[in-house]
C-alpha cells in the first residue's frame, strides 16, 4: 500500500502568540515549531497500516509545503518511520488560500498515485479543517473525515468514523480514497535515535512550488488578527452558594457555552 | 442585494437545533434581499414542516432516494445542483461534523473556499473566526463571482425565533446516480458500555479531599447526574477507597480533556491539574482562596463544598428546564 | 635463639615419585583453571572497548584499590560481622601468597622460607595468625548461610559456596595443625598433601564460580568508570546502549563475572523491598548468564529471556546497589545502559513513557504544561530576569516552574537570596534539564535539551547556578558535559550552609528527621550542609536508613512520570519510617522527594509537617517582603 501523508508545520501551542505589525499575520521570530498533533496521529495511522501489512513493500511518503523551516519536521516524520518526503517550498502560503495551497498539495500527490492520503483532521494555528475535503475532490477521489481508524479489507477500506455525541459510524470506501485522521484514536509514537540516525539515509526531495502550479488569487482574504476581548483569568464568582450557583450556571450556559 | 442560502441539518427527525442559529445568521446577512432555506433527505416533510415554524420565507425541499443517509457524494451533487439553480450569494450552513466533512469539496468545486465556524458576522460582510485555538480572531472576507461558504459556530448566534406567516414550500430533485456515491455508511453506534469512560466524557466532575468523608459523596453524585457528567477524583480520594481507581484523573492516572470540568474540593497539585488541564472550560469550587487549582480555572467559586454542590445542583436542573 | 611458639613443620624431602605427582597435580590443575578462565577472560576481552574510558587519573583508582581492596572499607563498613569474616579470608589469602609459592617450591628444593630461620619462623607465625582468623570468620559465614539464611543471599542454599568454605578451611586448618606436628612424621606429610590437594581443586573450581571474584574483582575494582552512576556516551550511528550481547563492553563483562552474589544490592533496592520484579543482583547475574550462553557477540536481546524489561523499567536510579557493590560493580550505567537499548530503539512501550518523550521533544517541560504558565509565576513572585549582571543564575527546573509545592520552595529561596543581599535572576526560558530523558535511556531527546540549554546559558552570559532540586544540579553539572561546558552549580543546601551564620533559628525548636535525597547525598556526597539548615528548626534526628543509607522516595529515574507503581509505595513506605521517628517535622531537600511524600502524608491527618530547608531558612526572615505571598 503507497500511502502520501499531508503534514503541516505550526506554531508550537504552548508558545504565547502575539500579531506581527501589519496585523494580519503572527510574528514568527523566537517561535518553536512542531509538527500539527492530527497530522502526527494521521502519520502514525500510516506506519501502523504499513506495520501491518507486513513485507508487502507498503510506502509511507509524508508531504509538507511551506519554507526552509518545515524540512525539521519532515525528518522528524523521516525518524518516526516514513520511507521518505517531499518538500514543497514555498515562502508565501499565508497569501493563499485553502484551495490554493491544496492545489499545490495535489500537483505533487498525483505523479505519486497513492492507494491512500492521509492528513490530519485540522490544523492547531488556522484549524479550518479542509484541506483534506479539497484535496480529494480536486484528485477525484472518495474521502472521509474525522477518522480514528482505518483497517484495509477487500474492497478497499472500512474506517471507523466520530460522530457527535459519542456516536460512531463505521465507513467503507475503494482505494484510492483520502481521509482526515482524528487525534486520539491512535497513540503516537515517540522518535527515537534509531529512527534519527535511519533517517539520515532516507530521501528528502525539495520541489519548488512555482514550478508545480499557477495560483489563481484566493477568494477568501484573512483581513486582520485581533485578540479575543475576554482574557483568559479566572472569573471568580461571589456571594451566597446559592448566588454564584445562579451566576455560573448563566455563564456556564452563555459564555462558555459548556452546558 | 444578498440572496442568502441557509441548509438545515437534521438530527433524529428534527432539526438540529445549531441549525436554527445559522438561520438567524442567514437572516442577519440577507438584510433587504431574499432568503431560501434548504432542508435535504429522502422524505423531508417533517422538516419542512418545522423550518415553516421559524420562517416566513422561501423552504425547498431537497429529496432524492440516495439521500436516505447521509454521503459526502450524495449531499454534495444535491447542493451543487440547487446552488446552481438558486445562485444565492452566499450559502450558510451550521458547523457540524456533517458540514465539515463535504463542503469544503462544495466549496472548491465553485473556485473557493468555506468560512468555516464563523462566531460573528459585521457589515461587509466581514466574518470572524477563531485562530490558534481560540487565542487569536480573524476577520475574513470573500471575493470572488462565486457563491459565499461559510458555517457558524454553535452558541454563536441565537434560535431563531418562532416566525409568523406562512412559508413557501417547493422541492427540487437532483440528479443523482448511484455510481456517484463511493461511500458505504453503516449505522451510527455507541461505543461499548464500559464501565467508566472518562476519556470521551463531554463533562466531568472531579472531587478531592474537600469532599471530607464519602459520605458527602451523594451530593456530587447529584450533581453528576444533573450535569449529564462523569465523576472523576484526584488520587487521595481513590486511595482511600472511596472511588475507584478507574476514576482517577492526574498523573498517575487518566489524562481528560472534555468540555466542562468541575473541580470539587481539589486543591490543584500538579499530581491531578496534569491530567485535566487540557479541558475547555474548568470550574473550581474550593474553600481556600489560595488553592492552586484557581489557577487553571476559567470560573472559580470560593466556598464550602457541602454548600455550593447543591447550590449548584439546584441551579442545572433549573437551566436544564 | 629459642621461641616457645609453635613452629611449621614440612617434609623435609620428597621422592621423585612425589615431585611427578605433584607436578602433574599442578599442570592438570592449572590446565583446568585455564580451560574455563580462558574463555571467561576472552569473553572479557571480546567485549567492546569501552568508549570514553581513560586510565588516568590514576591516582585515584589507586586510592580506591587500596581503599576498597587492600582494606576492605566497603566490605567492613557496609555488613560489619559478615563483612570483618570476609576481610579475615582476603587478608589471610593475601598473606598466604608467599607461604603458597614458598610451599610448591619446597617441593623441588627450591624453599625459600625457612621455618627455622628468623624471617621464616616470624613469617609463618604470622600468617598462622591469619590462618586462625581465617578459619573462624569462614565457619562464621557458613553457619550465616546455611543456618542464619539471609534473604538477600537468595532462597536456595549453594552448595558451590558450602564447598569452597571447607575448601577454604581445610588450607587453613591443615596450615595451622603443622604447627603442632614434627617435621619427619607421617602427619606432617600427610597434612602437607591434603593442603596440596585443596590447593589444586579450589583452583579449577574458581572460574566456574563466583569465588573467580578472587581473580577479577582487583581489575574490577581499579577498572571502574569512576565517579559515580558515570553513564558512557554513545559512538558512532549504531550505538544503541545495551542492546544484544554484542553491545556490552568490556567493563560491563568483567563486572557481571565479578558478581559475588553477596546480595548488598538488593538488600536496599527501593523496588525489590517494595516486592517488585527488580532485583539488581539478578541484573547483573542475568548478564553474565548471557554471556556463559550466548557471548559477547550475539545479536539477541539483552531483555527478554536474561532480563525482564519490566523489571528494569522499575529502577529509580536511587544508586544503592552501585553504592553498596564490595566488588565494584557500577549497577547503574548497566540499568541505565538496558533501558537505553530498549528506548533508543523504541522497543519499549508504555503510555506514560511515551507521553513524556513527546512533551520533551517539544522542547518544554516535563509535566506538558504550558511554558506562560512559568512566565505567570515568575511575575507574581516578582523573580528578577538574569541578564548576566546578577552572581546567580536561579534555575527553577520543571518542579520549581509549575509544581505548587515547588513553587513555594522557589519562593522562600528568592526570599532568603534577597535578604542575604545575593543578587540573581531566573533565565526567561528553561527547557527541562533532561534528567528524566536521561535516566530513561532516551538519548536523543536528552541530547536535545542539553545541547538547547547549554547555548540558552551561554547566550545569557550565566556563570553560576544554583538550584532546588538534586536532580537538575547532577544532570547540569554531570550529564551536560557530554555536550560541552556548564556553567558552576550548587544545591541550595550548599549555599544555604555557607550563609549559615546570617539565618535565624526558629523561635519554636522542634524535632526534625531529614529524608537524604538520592541525588544529594550517594550521588553529590553532600550529607552535612543540607542538615546544618535543618538544625534552624530544631533539633536532628535520624531515620533508621539515612545519609548514603537513605532510602529512596521513589520519584528518581524519570518514575515520577510513568504513573501508577506496582504493590507497595516505594514513597509511602519512607515516609511511614520518618514519621515513626517521631519528629514533628519532615526536612526535605529535593521537590521530587516533598511531592512524594505530600502524597503519602494527605490522607494522614497526624502528620509531620512537610519543609524543604529553603522553607525552614525562611521561617525566621520577616513576613512582608516584595512578591511573597501567594504562588
Amino acid at each position: 500500500m503507497k500511502i502520501v501523508v499531508a503534514i503541516k508545520q505550526v506554531p508550537d501551542r504552548d508558545e504565547p502568540v502575539r500579531i506581527d505589525s501589519a496585523g494580519k499575520w503572527i510574528d514568527e521570530s523566537d517561535l518553536q515549531f512542531a509538527m500539527n498533533e492530527p497530522d502526527a496521529h494521521a502519520l502514525e495511522e500510516a506506519l501502523l497500516l504499513k506495520e501491518k501489512s507486513g513485507d508487502d513493500g507498503s510506502e509511507v511518503i509524508v508531504l509538507s509545503a511551506g519554507p526552509e523551516r518545515v524540512a525539521t519536521t519532515l525528518r522528524e516524520a523521516l525518524a518516526k518511520g516514513a520511507d521518505r518526503a517531499l518538500h514543497i517550498l514555498a515562502d508565501d502560503l499565508a497569501s493563499r488560500d485553502a484551495l490554493g495551497v491544496a492545489q499545490l498539495l495535489a500537483a505533487a500527490i498525483r505523479p505519486e498515485k497513492p492507494d491512500l492520503v492521509l492528513t490530519g483532521l485540522q490544523s492547531e494555528d488556522l484549524g479550518q479543517g479542509q484541506t483534506g475535503v479539497i484535496l480529494a475532490e480536486l484528485l477525484g477521489l472518495p474521502h472521509s473525515t474525522l477518522i480514528l481508524h482505518v483497517d484495509k479489507i477487500a474492497s478497499g477500506i472500512e474506517v471507523k468514523r466520530e460522530l457527535e455525541e459519542g456516536w460512531y459510524q463505521t465507513i467503507q470506501l475503494p482505494t484510492p480514497a483520502v481521509l482526515t485522521i482524528q487525534s486520539g484514536g491512535n497513540k503516537l509514537r515517540y522518535a527515537t535515535l534509531m529512527g534519527i540516525k535511519r533517517a539520515k539515509n532516507k530521501e528528502l526531495r525539495a520541489i519548488a512550488a512555482a514550478g508545480l502550479v499557477s495560483t489563481a488569487p484566493p477568494t477568501v482574504v484573512l483581513e486582520k488578527l485581533s485578540l479575543p476581548q475576554r482574557k483568559k483569568s479566572t472569573q471568580m464568582l461571589e456571594g451566597t452558594p446559592k448566588q454564584a450557583a445562579a451566576a455560573l450556571v448563566e455563564k456556564l450556559r452563555t459564555e462558555a457555552r459548556a452546558l | 442585494m444578498n440572496n442568502v442560502l441557509v441548509v438545515l441539518e437534521q438530527r433524529a427527525g428534527r432539526i438540529a437545533r445549531i441549525g436554527w442559529e445559522a438561520l438567524t445568521a442567514g437572516v442577519q446577512l440577507s438584510g433587504a434581499g431574499s432568503l431560501t432555506v434548504a432542508v435535504l433527505g429522502t422524505d423531508t416533510e417533517a422538516q419542512a414542516t418545522e423550518a415553516a415554524t421559524r420562517t416566513s420565507g422561501k423552504i425547498v425541499r431537497v429529496e432524492h432516494a440516495l439521500l436516505a443517509a447521509y454521503t459526502p457524494d450524495g449531499y454534495t451533487a444535491a447542493l451543487e445542483q440547487i446552488i446552481q439553480s438558486e445562485s444565492p450569494t452566499h450559502v450558510v450552513f451550521p458547523h457540524t461534523y456533517q458540514v465539515r466533512d463535504y463542503v469544503p469539496a462544495l466549496a472548491a468545486r465553485f473556485g473557493t473556499v468555506l468560512i468555516g465556524d464563523v462566531i460573528a458576522i459585521e457589515s461587509g460582510p466581514v466574518f470572524t473566526r477563531q485562530l490558534m485555538q481560540g487565542r487569536l480572531n480573524g476577520n475574513y472576507r470573500h471575493s470572488g463571482k462565486g457563491p459565499c461558504f461559510l458555517s457558524v459556530q454553535a452558541g454563536a448566534f441565537a434560535a431563531a425565533a418562532q416566525a409568523e406567516g406562512a412559508a413557501s414550500i417547493s422541492s427540487f430533485t437532483p440528479v443523482i446516480d448511484a455510481a456517484q456515491i463511493r461511500t458505504r455508511p453503516s449505522e451510527p453506534f455507541r461505543a461499548e458500555a464500559q464501565t467508566v469512560d472518562l476519556g470521551s466524557a463531554q463533562t466531568i466532575v472531579g472531587v478531592g479531599r474537600g469532599i471530607k468523608s464519602a459520605d458527602n459523596l451523594p451530593l456530587i453524585e447529584e450533581l453528576a447526574a444533573a450535569l449529564g457528567a462523569e465523576l472523576a477524583a484526584s488520587r487521595p480520594i481513590c486511595d482511600a477507597g472511596w472511588l475507584p481507581m478507574e476514576r482517577q484523573v492526574g498523573s498517575s492516572g487518566q489524562t481528560v480533556a472534555p468540555r466542562l470540568y468541575i473541580a470539587a474540593g481539589i486543591s490543584g497539585a500538579i499530581q491531578h491539574t496534569v491530567g485535566m488541564k487540557g479541558s475547555q472550560c474548568i470550574v473550581a469550587i474550593n474553600k481556600d482562596p489560595d488553592a492552586p487549582i484557581f489557577e487553571v480555572a476559567d470560573y472559580g467559586i470560593v466556598g464550602d463544598l457541602l454548600e455550593v454542590v447543591p447550590a449548584l445542583t439546584e441551579a442545572v436542573k433549573a437551566a436544564k428546564q | 635463639m629459642n621461641f616457645a611458639f609453635p613452629s611449621l613443620a614440612e617434609p623435609q624431602h620428597f621422592s621423585l615419585a612425589e615431585k611427578l605427582l605433584f607436578s602433574t597435580l599442578a599442570l592438570a590443575s592449572v590446565l583446568l583453571f585455564w580451560r574455563r578462565f580462558g574463555v571467561v577472560l576472552g569473553k572479557i576481552l571480546h567485549s567492546k572497548k569501552d568508549p570514553g574510558f581513560h586510565l588516568a587519573p590514576i591516582l585515584p583508582r589507586i586510592r580506591d584499590f587500596v581503599w576498597e581492596v587492600a582494606l576492605q572499607a566497603k566490605v567492613i563498613r557496609q555488613r560489619p560481622a559478615a563483612g570483618l569474616a570476609h576481610a579475615f579470608v582476603f587478608w589471610a589469602f593475601c598473606a598466604f601468597v608467599l607461604v603458597t609459592l614458598n610451599h610448591c617450591a619446597a617441593v623441588f628444593g627450591l624453599g625459600f622460607l625457612s621455618p627455622d630461620g628468623y624471617l621464616g619462623r616470624a613469617y609463618f607465625l604470622f600468617a598462622a595468625l591469619f590462618a586462625l582468623a581465617c578459619a573462624v570468620g569462614i565457619l562464621g559465614l557458613f553457619v550465616r548461610r546455611f543456618f542464619l539464611r539471609p534473604k538477600w543471599l537468595g532462597e536456595k542454599l549453594s552448595w558451590e559456596s558450602g564447598f569452597i568454605a571447607l575448601l577454604i578451611f581445610a588450607l587453613m586448618a591443615t596450615y595451622l595443625a603443622a604447627f603442632f606436628t614434627a617435621d619427619a612424621s607421617p602427619s606432617t606429610r600427610a597434612l602437607w598433601w591434603l593442603h596440596t590437594l585443596a590447593l589444586f581443586v579450589f583452583l579449577p573450581i574458581l572460574p566456574y564460580t563466583k569465588h573467580l571474584h578472587l581473580v577479577l574483582s582487583p581489575f574490577t575494582v581499579f577498572f571502574s568508570r569512576g565517579g559515580f552512576s558515570r553513564i558512557p556516551p554513545l559512538v558512532g550511528d549504531e550505538d544503541f546502549g545495551l542492546v544484544a550481547g554484542d553491545s556490552l563492553t568490556q567493563i560491563v563483562s568483567l563486572q557481571a563475572y565479578s558478581c559475588v552474589e553477596c546480595g548488598r544490592c538488593t538488600e536496599h533496592c527501593p523496588a525489590n523491598n517494595t516486592s517488585k520484579l527488580l532485583n539488581p543482583k539478578q541484573v547483573v547475574l542475568g548478564l553474565r548468564d548471557y554471556l556463559n550462553d550466548l557471548g559477547p557477540a550475539s545479536t539477541e536481546p539483552l531483555l527478554g529471556k536474561y532480563n525482564a524489561q519490566q523489571a528494569v523499567f522499575e529502577c529509580t536510579t536511587c544508586g544503592a546497589c552501585e553504592f553498596q557493590c564490595p566488588v565494584g560493580i557500577e549497577h547503574l550505567p548497566i540499568l541505565i545502559g538496558l533501558r537505553r537499548g530498549a528506548v533508543n530503539t523504541g522497543t519499549w512501550e508504555d503510555d506514560h513513557g511515551g507521553q513524556l518523550f513527546l512533551n520533551l521533544e517539544r522542547g518544554s517541560n516535563a509535566l506538558g504544561i504550558s511554558p506562560s504558565e512559568r512566565d505567570k509565576f515568575i511575575q507574581r513572585q516578582q523573580l528578577p530576569i538574569f541578564d548576566g549582571t546578577q552572581e546567580y543564575c536561579l534555575w527553577l527546573g520543571c518542579m520549581g516552574s509549575y509544581d505548587p509545592k515547588g513553587r513555594e520552595i522557589v519562593a522562600d529561596l528568592a526570599r532568603v537570596m534577597r535578604h542575604l543581599g545575593i543578587t540573581f535572576g531566573v533565565l526567561r526560558k528553561e527547557k527541562c534539564t533532561g534528567d528524566p530523558a536521561r535516566r530513561l535511556g532516551n538519548d536523543l531527546v536528552f541530547q536535545q535539551l542539553a545541547e538547547a540549554n547549554l547555548e540558552a546559558m551561554a547566550k545569557n552570559k550565566v556563570k553560576k547556578i544554583v538550584a532546588i532540586c538534586p536532580h537538575c544540579v547532577r544532570t547540569i553539572q554531570e550529564d551536560w558535559k557530554e555536550f560541552g561546558a556548564p556553567p558552576i552549580i550548587e544545591h541550595h543546601s550548599e549555599f544555604l550552609a555557607r550563609h549559615l551564620h546570617q539565618l535565624q533559628p526558629a523561635q519554636n525548636q522542634e524535632k526534625i528527621v531529614f529524608h537524604d535525597p538520592c541525588y544529594l547525598g550517594r550521588y553529590r556526597n553532600i550529607y552535612d550542609e543540607p542538615r546544618a539548615v535543618a538544625s534552624l528548626a530544631g533539633t536532628i534526628v535520624e531515620a533508621p536508613r539515612s545519609h548514603e543509607r537513605s532510602f529512596c522516595c521513589g520519584a528518581g529515574g524519570g518514575l515520577a512520570f510513568l504513573g501508577e507503581e506496582s504493590g507497595e509505595r516505594i514513597g509511602q513506605v519512607r515516609a511511614a519510617e520518618l514519621a515513626a521517628t517521631g519528629a514533628e517535622i519532615v526536612g526535605t531537600a529535593c521537590p521530587f522527594c516533598n511531592s512524594m511524600f505530600r502524597d503519602a502524608f494527605a490522607a494522614d491527618s497526624a502528620a509531620p509537617q512537610l519543609l524543604d530547608i529553603a522553607q525552614i531558612a525562611a521561617r525566621a526572615l520577616p513576613v512582608r517582603e516584595p512578591g511573597n505571598g501567594g504562588v
